[in-house]
């Protein structure tokens, strides 16, 4: 018997290169034990493998995500896209993988009830804790009002979460300037009042938050809130092991009134 | 009673702050609104939580009493008018300043609105409306509001206040009428449910015009709530359950909320003070039981009766339940109906949901309900998987309850340190510390 060689995709840990990486393997119609996906940078050299780097290209992120949301339905792209977003290594494979199982389904919209299958049970883990991760920020992050009146939040999330976060503050602040900025992954959401939000990579800017000015207001604000957390517990009450259930250590340096400070 | 003219607005915060603490509801969710692209604010279905303060609950709204002077005199409440107290109150322009500064910052998911009765019920709610107005219209906030309706104020000027607001609350304050002459002697249980059944009628109302036209105005959108002080009078839990579902039977509420009661005041009708702190295990139990009947099925004769009205303290009430119903069990996961899989203890709503639909590709094994989220250790005397259980066990009262507690079913810390263990029925139960959140209700947001 021949030892199959397999084929592994290799890309950039981005939405793009992924389903550019899909895009290939999916056009070269092999079955999961030929192929696989692999991140740059995060690499493990195996035996009996073929490493092809993938060229990346909008025009295939942009067929893959029609692809998925035609065959696969509106409610599974959100999961696989949120699975994309994670830290997690094989993140391409899980959902690779998952779409070829969804080929041998009756119903491929069906395909994320299928959690006895491990590829879309991976898919499925993924999704949640991106997603809750990103609800999570959606709370916890706070801005900070800069000298020129921009508002100013820096975030160190697990998952490359800013996509899920931009929209719902783009909604919610729309007449407002404001930035934020993930120092995980080097990455910034910039939105200008009453236009649509931008997301930038940028290293260069990586190291600006030791030398930002912020307004005179500000520190007003942050003593009054800080004030409010501060009174808002009661004594009798007090349970800091529920409150870290909660709100994980991780998520505090980034907050105010976790800020021992002042 | 002391007024202080000058007050910087820190410490008017503080003070108002500190007076609103014991309110609960601190919940941001029932409602999704898109912001119209004129001013601040959006709306979240479930709701966001933006901190949690040292107790451990979940801060979402700027919680805050608009005044805490009170013409009131009720036994448990740290704003009594005999107690004494600093005063103060907000003006309107505070109030929306720091909802929309706190808003801007993502502190906050809106505004928590109380207050105490100043001068008398309709001036105070005249002073909430001309705050909200003034936040909705003149600033355009548009993020959540949850507000206090005040009994015995004009029922035309609590309809224009929820015309502006996304949740409204009537404080029950008591489980029972004779509890509330006894420690609130200048309300009674009538002035209370009035204003709570005109939010409800006005609330089916709107739902009418808006079917006629999309665009009239919501009122109440996010629904109406109450809370009750528990611990303070006799009540059995029973009791209490029963007040619960014939609130959401009846008035429709969209949540009742339980506050352990804590001892600010003495006064010779409260309760002796004593070392243990508020029942917060009762509580939490409560929150359970009115979890169950929300979104389980369940009715409150089903947990408690007459004969054992109050919970278990071992066990939370589902699975107590599941205990003295041991002939309806095991279940089988690839057969059981959605409504029976939400009786088995370790399955929560969200994975009986996730079982229904995995089951129709292919039948389950006890290691996919374990990614489905079953808590595997709870739910393994109560199920089988094609016919088979995960151990050999019996289906026996004694012996279940020995291996649940055995088996790492965590106890609340207020058994392991307190007088529970005078009672010889558990003395040969091994205590384990903290469990507070580990069952299905995993987040309680209060």
């Amino acid at each position: 018997m021949r030892a199959v060689m397999k084929t592994i995709y290799v890309c950039s840990d981005t939405v793009t290169g992924i389903f550019s990486g899909i895009y290939d393997a999916w056009k070269a119609g092999m079955t999961e034990e030929e192929c696989g996906i692999a991140l740059k940078g995060m690499l493990e050299q195996q035996l009996f493998c073929d490493y092809v780097e993938v060229e990346e290209t909008e025009h295939k992120a942009i067929a893959v995500e029609a692809l998925i949301k035609k065959h696969l339905g509106r409610q599974a792209y959100w999961d696989i896209y949120h699975a994309v977003l994670s830290s997690d290594r094989e993140k391409g494979d899980a959902v690779l993988g998952t779409m070829l199982a969804a080929k041998t389904l009756p119903d491929s919209t069906k395909i994320m009830e299928h959690l006895s299958h491990p590829k879309v049970e991976k898919v499925f883990e993924l999704s949640r804790n991106v997603g809750g991760e990103a609800h999570a920020l959606k709370g916890f992050l706070r801005f900070r009002e800069l000298e020129n009146g921009v508002l100013y939040a820096r975030i160190t999330p697990k998952a490359q979460v800013l996509t899920c976060l931009a929209p719902h503050f783009a909604d919610r602040l729309p007449l407002e300037n404001w930035m934020i900025h993930d120092k995980t992954h080097d990455m910034f959401v910039v939105h200008e009042a009453g236009k649509k939000w931008v997301l930038l990579w940028d290293e260069l800017w990586n190291d600006m938050d030791g030398n930002l000015q912020f307004s005179e207001k500000e520190m007003e604000y942050e003593r009054l809130w800080k004030g409010f957390c501060h009174t808002i517990a009661i004594e009798s009450r007090e349970n800091p092991r529920c409150q870290l259930q909660h709100l994980p250590l991780r998520f505090r340096p980034n907050m105010v009134e976790f800020d021992e400070k002042s | 009673m002391r007024i202080q003219e000058s007050m910087t607005l820190y410490e008017k915060l503080n003070i108002l702050t500190d007076a609103a603490k014991y309110d609960v509801a601190c919940t941001s969710s029932g409602t999704s609104r898109k912001n119209d692209g004129t001013g601040m604010g959006s709306c979240e279905q479930s709701g966001i939580c933006h901190s949690f303060s040292a107790d451990g609950r979940c801060i979402s709204l700027l919680k805050i009493l608009f005044t805490n002077e009170c013409i009131y005199d009720c036994k448990y409440c740290v704003n009594r008018r005999s107690n004494d107290v600093v005063r103060t109150s907000f003006t309107p322009d505070e109030v929306c300043m720091l909802t929309m500064e706190f808003y801007r910052r993502n502190y906050i998911e809106g505004l928590f609105l109380s207050s105490g009765i100043l001068k008398s019920p309709d001036y105070t709610m005249e002073l909430i409306y001309a705050t909200l107005y003034k936040l909705r219209r003149e600033c355009n906030f548009q993020g959540y509001i949850h507000v206090k309706a005040i009994p015995g104020a004009n029922q035309e000027l609590i309809q224009r206040v929820g015309f502006l607001a996304d949740r409204m609350s009537v404080n029950l304050e008591l489980p029972t009428a004779e509890s509330l002459k006894m420690l609130a002697p200048h309300k009674t249980r009538k002035k209370i449910l009035t204003p709570m059944r005109l939010v409800q009628t006005r609330m089916t109302e709107n739902k009418q015009e808006i079917q006629l036209y999309r665009n009239a105005p919501r009122f109440v959108p996010a629904g109406q709530s109450t809370q009750m002080i528990i611990g303070a009078t006799p009540e059995t839990d029973y009791q209490i359950m029963q007040v619960a579902e014939s609130l959401y039977q009846k008035f429709e509420l969209k949540r009742v909320f339980y506050s352990a009661f804590v001892h600010v005041n003495e006064d010779s009708a409260l309760p002796a003070k004593t070392d243990e702190g508020p029942p917060l295990l009762r509580e939490h139990r409560l929150y359970q039981a009115d979890w169950l009947l929300r979104y389980y099925h369940f009715q409150a004769g089903e947990l408690l009766s007459e004969e054992n009205p109050n919970f278990n303290v071992l066990f939370d009430p589902k699975c107590n339940w599941a205990l003295k119903h041991l002939e309806q069990f095991p279940v089988e996961i690839n057969r059981a109906d959605y409504k029976m899989l939400l009786r088995v203890p370790g399955i929560g709503y969200k994975s009986a949901v996730r079982i229904v639909k995995a089951r129709r590709l292919g039948s389950l094994d006890f290691q996919d309900l374990k990614k489905i989220g079953v808590v595997l250790k709870r739910a393994l005397y109560f199920i089988t998987c094609s016919g088979k259980m995960m151990y050999p066990t019996k289906i026996e009262e004694d012996y279940i309850t020995r291996n649940l507690l055995d088996s790492g079913e965590k106890l609340p810390k207020e058994i392991t340190n307190m007088g529970y263990r005078q009672l010889s029925l558990f003395d040969d139960v091994r205590f384990r510390e903290n469990f507070y959140e580990s069952s299905y209700e995993n987040h309680i947001c209060m």
